[in-house]
């Protein structure tokens, strides 16, 4: 067996292991590459940055856990955003597994950086099954889908609630999201309810949002966690996603030099075959 | 809601018809998932029951829908649904392990069970992906080349670190894969995909609101 072969059928437990390395040596040495920014994060970011303190915006968390690494980030470069501008921030989930819970979690650990109040600064409406209705539904009103919020408190009994009755007492509508949600905030919520729409998806979602974006039915656009991190550095304050960028560009160059080495290997291989 | 796209149905219904409907389909899709959660008892609690292959795992599934959902239904306080009741028995205090509000069990479980547990499952693909890519991968045909030759531009332009490389060749360089890549050649694609898949979908309506298509129904 030549060199190429023994390449081409090198064991797996090779890769796995300089992958494992890829990803923790960064947390260890950080690298600290710059981070390029792209037009669709900046217009993202302006336009949240537009609006005037105390505006009335939603933020949704429609993801699952598995891609919190990528989403979790953007929404608390959001929040943080949102809250240092005395933002309102009502908050829901269009995820029955999680959605909810992360929005619990993640908005109070921010609100409490800021020094913000449940029910006078923020919200969470929690979840309602089948997110086409639920859409629809805010446009009427919020109280119609959700009497209560997501810990079983009235809206009615929450000051902020007060003035937020339907999508026309929102200034913007902010989705972070790792499926085809986001397609229905666009095609439901923007184009029926003329509400501004802005996102934040994982990388494997981002590349069909482009067209929404160049279409200008979308605010802005955030891709994966190199968008999260994007974010960050517009904020002036890095988080989860600045951190990961090392890990993920050793990566992405391990994959890289996988296929390249794979491609030698299999175009060797296949001259010899012909000999 | 096709009617509601189309007419002002403020006007035509009554003002709360619209309401009326989008809550009636809320609770249609809470009933679903009635439906799913009862599945998925049935299906496993018989496969326990007969100890057929991997029963313990499905044990394990039974035992983890009871114990994510039992809690989380149960009232909070006195003055919620059946709060009452619960709390003649067992103190009030204990109303914040139920629900799903902050510190409850519910909450516990999800963030240090469920949500470790998806991270990890998902984490796992970049071990597949990085090893798929080293053996699948292969400049078999112009075609491919040119998606792989495209696949490693978009890669490198994605982290910092590739960005950097990219740089090396020109600054306006990772400009251009966002212009003509993402806004240009994926633009296109993308578009051609959306209308396809819109049209596919209002002609599969159309054929279900005729009753054309009836496989839903199980039948041919």
């Amino acid at each position: 067996m030549g060199f190429w072969e023994r390449i081409a059928n090198i064991d797996r437990r090779w890769i796995y292991l300089l992958v494992a390395l890829s990803v923790t040596l960064p947390m260890i040495i950080a690298m600290k590459f710059p981070i390029g920014l792209t037009p669709e994060a900046k217009q993202l970011f302006n336009a949240i940055d537009a609006l005037p303190d105390s505006s009335a915006v939603m933020l949704t968390f429609d993801y699952y856990p598995s891609t919190i690494a990528e989403t979790e980030p953007m929404s608390v470069a959001a929040l943080r955003h949102m809250f240092s501008k005395d933002m309102h921030v009502l908050t829901v989930s269009n995820i029955p597994l999680g959605g909810p819970s992360i929005a619990e979690r993640v908005t109070r650990a921010v609100a409490a950086e800021f020094g913000k109040e449940y029910g006078i600064d923020y919200v969470n409406l929690g979840y309602r099954a089948n997110y086409v209705a639920v859409m629809h539904g805010l446009a009427s009103s919020i109280e119609s889908i959700f009497m209560s919020d997501n810990t079983g408190t009235p809206l009615r009994e929450l000051p902020m609630m007060q003035n937020i009755k339907n999508y026309d007492d929102l200034d913007f509508i902010y989705v972070v999201a790792d499926n085809a949600t986001v397609d229905y905030w666009i095609s439901i919520v923007n184009a029926q309810y003329d509400i501004r729409v802005g996102s934040g998806v994982t990388a494997v979602v981002a590349p069909k949002m482009y067209a929404f974006v160049e279409s200008g039915q979308m605010t802005g656009l955030l891709g994966g966690m190199k968008g999260a991190a994007e974010y960050e550095k517009l904020l002036g304050k890095k988080g989860t996603a600045t951190r990961g960028m090392d890990s993920q560009s050793l990566v992405h160059l391990l994959v890289i030099f996988f296929v390249i080495v794979g491609n030698i290997g299999y175009f060797a291989s296949r001259k010899k075959e012909k000999k | 809601m096709v009617i509601s796209f189309f007419f002002d149905n403020e006007q035509i219904f009554g003002q709360k018809a619209e309401e009326f409907v989008l809550q009636w389909v809320t609770i249609v899709g809470g009933f679903a998932l009635v439906l799913g959660v009862f599945s998925i008892v049935r299906v496993n609690a018989r496969a326990v029951a007969m100890k057929s292959r991997d029963w313990p795992f499905k044990l394990m599934t039974v035992v983890s829908v009871f114990a994510m959902a039992v809690p989380a239904m149960l009232p909070v306080s006195k003055s919620s649904n059946g709060g009452k009741v619960l709390f003649s028995i067992i103190p009030e205090s204990w109303g914040s392990l139920f629900g799903t509000g902050p510190n409850s069990i519910y909450d516990w479980l999800f963030n240090y069970l469920d949500s470790p547990m998806m991270e990890t499952m998902f984490a796992m693909l970049a071990f597949f992906i990085a090893s798929a890519a080293y053996r699948a991968f292969r400049a078999r045909s112009a075609d491919a080349t040119l998606l792989l030759l495209t696949a490693l531009l978009v890669m490198l332009w994605r982290v910092p670190m590739g960005e950097a490389f990219l740089r090396l060749f020109g600054d306006s360089v990772p400009d251009y894969i966002n212009t003509f890549i993402m806004n240009g050649f994926n633009v296109a694609v993308q578009r051609g995909i959306i209308i396809g898949a819109a049209l596919g979908a209002a002609s599969m309506s159309l054929r279900i609101m005729l009753g054309i298509e009836r496989t839903y129904m199980g039948k041919g």
